[in-house]
């Protein structure tokens, strides 16, 4: 288990640092049987993952694909049929690890008889932060969740986006080391969508380890470090988002361009397109647009415009679910 | 502990604001209290009908209420994913089970607590003063409720809440009558061991809920416990030991339990 915290060096965020393994799982694997056996899911299939302390880590993966099942099994609500799961170097579940992690479940369920101050001192009891750190923590987090004002009314008068914001701040009470949210910013509006994602960074910037399971594609394309793909319980993609994104192309646009140059564009490996005298080009992004744009315009030719076209986090998903199939 | 009496005071808590159970218990108040205006119909003693109202409408609805409030325990807890933000705490899993049957139990406690005081002013209204005797009952009844609330815990870590309904009822049902039944037996020199074997092995498995109808030697006086103190201390160290392996059997089944 101690090869989980030897220091092993990885790239994050731009930076580099001493990095420890927070959560790991090796040939992870979970089928779901029928009560006879004669049906067999298998929900997760020899996944092997690693994640860094004080990275954003995103999972993703379509409905279906094995993310909760993976959550749940980190979290020990679910056992493991083949392979070994680690989190905070201690096997998955550990009750000791529980102290220094929290969990938001997709669309979090509270006892709605409860109001938001007792929600959130009810699971500092199960903490088992002491009187009176608790009740200063409990106000302290509904201030910060914007929460202050609806802490004495039951949760049955919550809206969606106040049941979100309860759910982290339920996740924060343990001031974690991890924080594992499942959905967070799913069916939220604009306001309360922004509020959580600026609060999910607020959280990386105290150097806390965030594993997220989202749809959300463009959050995570903004907030995460890695990501990790999930297809039908398999591990198909995994890497730092800027590596995983890079392969985009630059187009330019230019007028009053002549046929010569087409040749030498392709040669550098654009694609042109000429028409009465109106060149488009998709270049790609590896800097040999400089190039095109010295050679159209030593041939005369007046650019207009030159745009970064950056690979999106939705163009990788759909390509490495449906091998680049879109409508 | 601090886990397991959050976990405790949640389900307490809840239990209190659930509208059936507490229908039940109001309209069991009502009928204990206008219990003695039947008197001209029952052809009986004001106090023999008094007490026979009142334990019968306490043991029938402590009997709903108990199997209510613990069907839906866990399956409840499952189906609404407030598990899910519980078991990720560190909260260990029998501590998830003990605090939901103590939450189910002070709840029995709350409710036979109402029932009694209402019982005894009854007797002071209708009798002319209290009698205290109706307390053993009432005691006795909330043992029985108890034990069946740890029944209906057990099944519930493992069947759906709709089946538990019938199970719980069922072993209720047969646990009252397996005793008296097996005597029948064993007093008819007819009866073959195929027949009276397995009816054995049932009473001894089931737990004897007739051990705790206590109401008939309060209810006529004539009727006198050889030795009251005895069965008092059997009865409630059967029940303790009986909930204590119960529980111990929900905690083994529930940690293997995949939600």
């Amino acid at each position: 288990m101690n090869a989980l915290y030897r220091g092993q060096y990885a790239l994050m965020g731009g930076y580099t640092t001493v990095s420890e393994v927070v959560i790991k799982t090796v040939q992870l694997t979970k089928r779901y049987s029928s009560w006879w056996g004669s049906q067999t899911v298998e929900a997760v299939k020899n996944l092997d993952l690693e994640v860094y302390r004080g990275e954003i880590f995103g999972f993703l993966g379509p409905n279906g694909a094995g993310k909760t099942t993976t959550i749940k099994v980190l979290l020990g609500i679910l056992y493991p049929t083949a392979g070994e799961a680690y989190v905070l170097g201690k096997p998955a579940g550990d009750p000791e690890t529980h102290h220094r992690l929290s969990y938001l479940p997709e669309n979090p369920y509270f006892y709605e008889y409860m109001t938001g101050k007792e929600i959130l001192t009810f699971y500092a009891r199960l903490f088992g932060i002491p009187e009176p750190e608790r009740s200063r923590r409990v106000d302290y987090l509904l201030d910060r969740v914007g929460l202050s004002r609806a802490a004495n009314q039951p949760l049955r008068n919550y809206s969606k986006g106040m049941l979100q914001r309860i759910g982290l701040a339920q996740c924060l009470l343990n001031d974690p080391e991890l924080l594992i949210l499942d959905e967070p910013t799913a069916g939220l509006d604009p306001i309360a969508h922004i509020d959580i994602r600026d609060l999910i960074l607020e959280l990386r910037e105290q150097g806390k380890t965030l594993f997220i399971s989202s749809h959300q594609l463009s959050d995570v394309e903004i907030v995460c470090d890695r990501v990790a793909i999930l297809n039908r319980g398999e591990l198909v993609q995994m890497g730092k988002l800027e590596e995983l994104l890079s392969g985009g192309y630059v187009e330019m646009i230019a007028e009053k361009v002549s046929e010569q140059v087409l040749e030498p564009i392709r040669q550098l490996g654009g694609r042109p397109n000429l028409h009465d005298g109106r060149l488009i080009v998709e270049q790609p992004d590896d800097g040999s647009i400089d190039r095109v744009i010295d050679l159209v315009r030593a041939n005369g030719g007046h650019i207009i415009s030159v745009k970064p076209y950056r690979r999106t986090l939705e163009d990788l998903f759909v390509e490495t679910i449906q091998g680049g199939r879109r409508r | 502990m601090n886990a397991t009496f959050a976990i405790a005071g949640a389900t307490f808590g809840e239990a209190v604001r659930k509208r059936v159970l507490m229908v039940i218990l109001l309209a069991a108040l009502v009928i204990i209290l206008i219990s003695p205006a039947f008197e001209p119909f029952a052809g009986r003693g004001q106090r023999t009908l008094v007490m026979s109202f009142g334990f019968g409408i306490i043991q029938l609805a402590g009997t709903f209420i108990a199997i209510i409030l613990c069907t839906g325990l866990i399956p409840n807890e499952i189906e609404r994913r407030t598990i899910y933000t519980i078991l990720s705490k560190p909260v260990q899993r029998w501590q998830f089970v003990l605090g939901k049957l103590t939450g189910a139990i002070s709840t029995l406690a709350f409710i036979y607590a109402m029932m009694g005081l209402v019982f005894l002013l009854v007797t002071r209204l209708s009798l002319g003063s209290f009698d205290f005797q109706v307390l053993k009952g009432i005691v006795m009844f909330f043992l029985q409720s108890s034990l069946l609330a740890s029944v209906t815990l057990f099944f519930s870590t493992f069947v759906s809440s709709l089946v538990n309904y019938f199970l719980s009822a069922g072993v209720f049902l047969m646990g009252n009558l397996m005793s008296t039944f097996l005597e029948t037996i064993q007093r008819n020199p007819e009866v073959t061991p195929l027949t009276r074997v397995p009816v054995q092995i049932l009473t001894l498995i089931l737990p004897n809920f007739a051990n705790f109808n206590i109401q008939n030697p309060i209810i006529n006086p004539e009727q006198v416990l050889t030795d009251e103190l005895a069965y008092f201390i059997q009865t409630v160290a059967y029940a303790i030991v009986y909930m204590a392996l119960l529980l111990v059997a929900s905690i083994l089944i529930f940690n293997q339990r995949e939600m």
